[in-house]
């Protein structure tokens, strides 16, 4: 049979609110997955906490929602047990920039062979709109009636910073496109990282479709990183599309000299292992 | 002391010492013997001191004297430092020019007849065209005659651990033959015509605890480990990496112990084994995710190799306090097992143990170890045969399906495989989130009876020692060791019940020996007796007598003489 979009539903009642972004990510992240033709039980989905990861009861798969900030390593230990799974790695903005930060880093410069799920909607929103490192600095959020004090980060130009080998934009209006930079970016070999701009109705209400219409623009891959971060800088348009790819760069596991030429994967080698050849250096 | 002799070899941190330390506890246990060493050093680089200590008999040593015979030292604040600490009769090398005993320390050396010998190290290796930092060689050539053992065995030794490394190997021999060569004080021996060689100990291998549970992870089949260097965990980190290729395992340095344990869940939940080492900084970081484990049912195996202290406390030295952060680290209320470690013996048996309970039990294991085991060189003439891999794993229709032992399903995620959902929100027999107060509580019953299951299946403490004990010391951990050597230096009737299993309790054991008549003592390496206040709150019972210590020391033999003699 073959397999639908449908394959990927669930039961389970949805939980956002109407005209919220993550609809669309959803949408796009299930075309995604049909046209690859992955089945769900070839996915494993790591999902944070926040609004994005009450999306667990949204998509099939073999799915683990695990701890504010912690979806990236939680992935990885998944992707280094059993490469075979496509390990699907969700999170927030908030999760992203502030909880778990440095997760972003390590597993950047690990070139890890998973994909990356931004869903930036420029707050905090599933503890009711508070400020991130993403939302607009002069807005009024909650507790601070005058706007966050801190400056912002860019998340393509933190990434860009750190020689990725994967960076992408997408939008939550405009999941067909988005479907087409996930199938890029499960494809990659390496750490794909893709910002999805999320539209917020309740939360950063002028950020709404019309606004974002009037910025958003696609763009080719850029050639060099330079070129890259010039273009994710601009802050007049916002482009998307696959910005940034570099196929030139192992992933994590195939620098690995002790698992070159291994054909089972960890998951396969649970079994009780002879140290004798190892015992010599205690004599 | 009767049947065993200590030599001790100091020197400023960089000196050496460890490798010097390791060549003289191999050499000893290969010329027939049995060993323990441990190892003193500050937690810097270069500078302050670093000793290590070898006791040595025919029958078997778990821990080390306060006092040795042999006090060799190649720094000057090591020597006043460890000068008090050796035996009457005994002998003090060192070379220091020039060095002055202080006022005090002459008068100890002098009321117990200490032998002072200064060599010149320094020009015996330069004379013998040797780079100056070859010294500390020419001190390990003189211990040597001390201790009057075959020169051939400890050659033999240097070049194997030498031949690794890049140095001048003749140079190495000159140095160890000039020191070899220089006479003894006539009056000054070892008396080891008491101690019978036995043949079979120079084949036994030469394990710190922390290579024990290394070899235990390997043998239960773990193919991956995440760490972060924290003292005194480390070194799995290095044992693991060295041979990683030797076993394929994994090996991965993370950038934090939140990452590290992040992996280990991610590792357990798709099927693998993995497991994490660290000490009491970095667990307290694990702790949001050993309660996310919990609640999501997921295998966990964390290593927490203690050191004495809260904040960065005293890093390099021993302790037992973490024994409490252990039972209650992480929010919420949710089952996990706590096992302690004490030697290179139950170090491998245990963490192979602590796999098949996570496994089976779908649950956070605490492996509890301390300095005093991690770093501290046993011998062993031979490891147990691996234990058998218990997985649990079985198919079912709902993935946190409510049963009578509390025990779920659990398949590992895989194509074609039913699909599930994990989760760490409190969630329905389908994984699925919750806020229904009847699925909450009957959640919460279910996941807290595997303890009842485990508690049944869990074997009960160890008991050494005559059945007819007058004092029975209770404990966990290296105390153990501490204790068993000290009962075979007196004629008292002295029996010890050991506890390997910390959580959930098997407390019976602790009220038989109670009820039928003998002296009890709680003995813990801390101050506020963590294993005593678990027993009194899982069955009430008081310890009448506590033997406590916790000035980042272990229990040398002698604090149990004292402590039998009072
Ligand atoms: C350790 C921890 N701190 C705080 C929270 C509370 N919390 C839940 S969701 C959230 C913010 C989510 O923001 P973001 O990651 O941007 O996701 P969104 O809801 O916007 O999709 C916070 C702070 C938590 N669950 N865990
Ligand atoms: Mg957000």
């Amino acid at each position: 049979m073959a397999l639908k979009i449908e394959d990927y539903n669930t039961n389970v009642r949805n939980t956002w609110c109407p005209g919220c972004g993550n609809f669309g990510i959803h949408m796009a992240l299930k075309q995604a997955l049909v046209d690859l033709k992955k089945t769900p039980s070839d996915i494993v989905l790591t999902f944070d906490i926040g609004c994005n990861g009450n999306g667990v009861d949204d998509i099939e798969g073999f799915r683990f929602k695990g701890l504010h900030g912690r979806s990236i390593p939680l992935a990885v230990g998944a992707h280094l047990a059993n490469r075979k799974m496509t390990v699907i790695s969700d999170i927030g903005d908030g999760g992203l920039l502030h909880e778990g930060v440095d997760h972003l880093i390590h597993a950047i410069r690990s070139n890890y062979d998973i994909t990356l799920l931004i869903h930036n909607n420029q707050n905090f929103a599933l503890t009711t709109g508070q400020a991130t490192s993403t939302t607009k600095e002069e807005k009024p959020m909650y507790a601070f009636p005058d706007g966050k004090a801190e400056g912002s980060i860019n998340i393509g130009e933190l990434v860009l910073s750190l020689n990725p080998t994967f960076f992408a934009r997408g939008y939550s209006g405009e999941p067909q496109q988005l479907a087409d930079i996930i199938k890029e970016g499960i494809k990659h070999k390496g750490f794909s990282v893709i910002e999805i701009m999320q539209v917020c109705p309740t939360y950063t209400p002028e950020s709404n479709h019309e606004w974002f219409k009037e910025r958003i623009k696609e763009t080719e891959r850029k050639a060099t990183i330079s070129e890259a971060v010039k273009c994710v800088k601009d802050m007049d348009i916002i482009y998307t599309g696959v910005i940034y790819q570099n196929k030139n760069l192992l992933d994590y596991y195939s620098r690995l000299e002790n698992r070159k030429g291994k054909k089972t994967e960890l998951v396969n080698e649970v079994k009780n292992i002879d140290i004798k050849g190892i015992l010599n250096i205690f004599e | 002391m009767k049947k065993r002799f200590a030599v001790k070899f100091t020197g400023q941190s960089g000196q050496g010492i460890n490798t010097l330390g390791e060549i003289l506890a191999k050499g000893i246990k290969n010329s027939g013997y049995n060993i323990f060493a441990s190892r003193e050093y500050p937690s810097i680089i270069k500078g302050g001191y670093a000793a290590y200590q070898i006791d040595f008999s025919d029958e078997e040593v778990l821990a080390s004297s306060k006092y040795s015979h042999i006090l060799a030292s190649l720094a000057e604040e090591a020597l006043h430092k460890y000068t008090p600490f050796v035996n009457p009769k005994g002998i003090i090398v060192h070379s220091l020019k020039d060095f002055q005993f202080s006022k005090e320390e002459s008068k100890y050396i002098e009321e117990n007849k200490i032998q002072v010998v200064h060599i010149d190290t320094k020009q015996i290796a330069l004379d013998n065209k040797a780079p100056e930092i070859m010294a500390n060689v020419v001190l390990l050539g003189y211990i040597w005659k001390l201790l009057d053992l075959d020169i051939k065995i400890i050659e033999k030794l240097l070049r194997k651990i030498f031949a690794k490394k890049n140095i001048d190997m003749d140079a190495e021999i000159r140095c160890l033959m000039a020191g070899y060569n220089i006479d003894k004080p006539k009056d000054f021996s070892i008396d080891k015509s008491q101690l019978k060689i036995k043949r079979n100990w120079n084949k036994s291998k030469v394990l710190t605890g922390n290579d024990a549970i290394g070899l235990g992870a390997i043998s239960a089949g773990c193919r991956t480990y995440f760490g972060y260097p924290m003292t005194p965990s480390t070194t799995i980190l290095e044992m693991l990496g060295n041979t990683y290729k030797e076993t394929g395992m994994l090996v991965k340095q993370a950038e934090s112990e939140i990452t590290a344990a992040q992996l280990v869940m991610g590792s357990m939940y798709m099927g693998t084994r993995a497991f994490t080492a660290t000490s009491g900084g970095g667990f307290d970081l694990m702790t949001e995710t050993l309660s996310c484990a919990g609640m999501t049912e997921t295998p966990f195996v964390v290593v927490l190799g203690q050191r004495s202290g809260s904040g960065t406390g005293v890093p390099t030295w021993t302790g037992a306090g973490d024994l409490n952060v252990a039972l209650g680290a992480g929010h919420g209320e949710f089952p996990r097992c706590v096992i302690a470690t004490s030697d290179v013996k139950d170090s491998y048996e245990l963490i192979q143990k602590a796999f098949n309970i996570a496994d089976v039990y779908q649950i956070p294991v605490i492996v509890l170890t301390e300095k005093q085991n991690a770093e501290s060189m046993f011998n062993i003439s031979n490891l147990s045969k691996p234990l058998k891999i218990e997985r649990g794993l079985r198919s079912g229709k709902n993935r946190y399906e409510i049963t009578e032992s509390g025990i779920s399903p659990r398949w590992i995620p895989e194509s074609a495989k039913p699909t599930y959902l994990v989760n760490s929100d409190e969630h329905s027999e389908d994984g699925i989130s919750t806020e229904d107060p009847q699925t909450i509580t009957e959640m919460n019953e279910k996941r807290m009876r595997k303890l009842l299951t485990l508690r049944k299946e869990l074997p009960e403490p160890v008991y050494y020692g005559p059945k007819d004990a007058e004092t029975v010391f209770i404990g966990m951990g290296t105390t153990k060791n501490a204790v068993l050597d000290a009962v075979k230096e007196t004629d008292k009737k002295i029996g010890y019940l050991h506890y390997q299993y910390i959580y959930p309790l098997k407390f019976e054991k602790i009220l038989e020996i109670y009820e039928e008549g003998s002296r009890v003592i709680l003995i813990e390496n801390n101050q506020s007796g963590e294993f005593g206040n678990l027993v009194k709150r899982e069955c009430n019972f008081e310890f009448p007598e506590k033997l406590l210590k916790f000035d980042s020391r272990p229990f040398f033999v002698e604090d149990i003489l004292d402590f039998l003699e009072k």
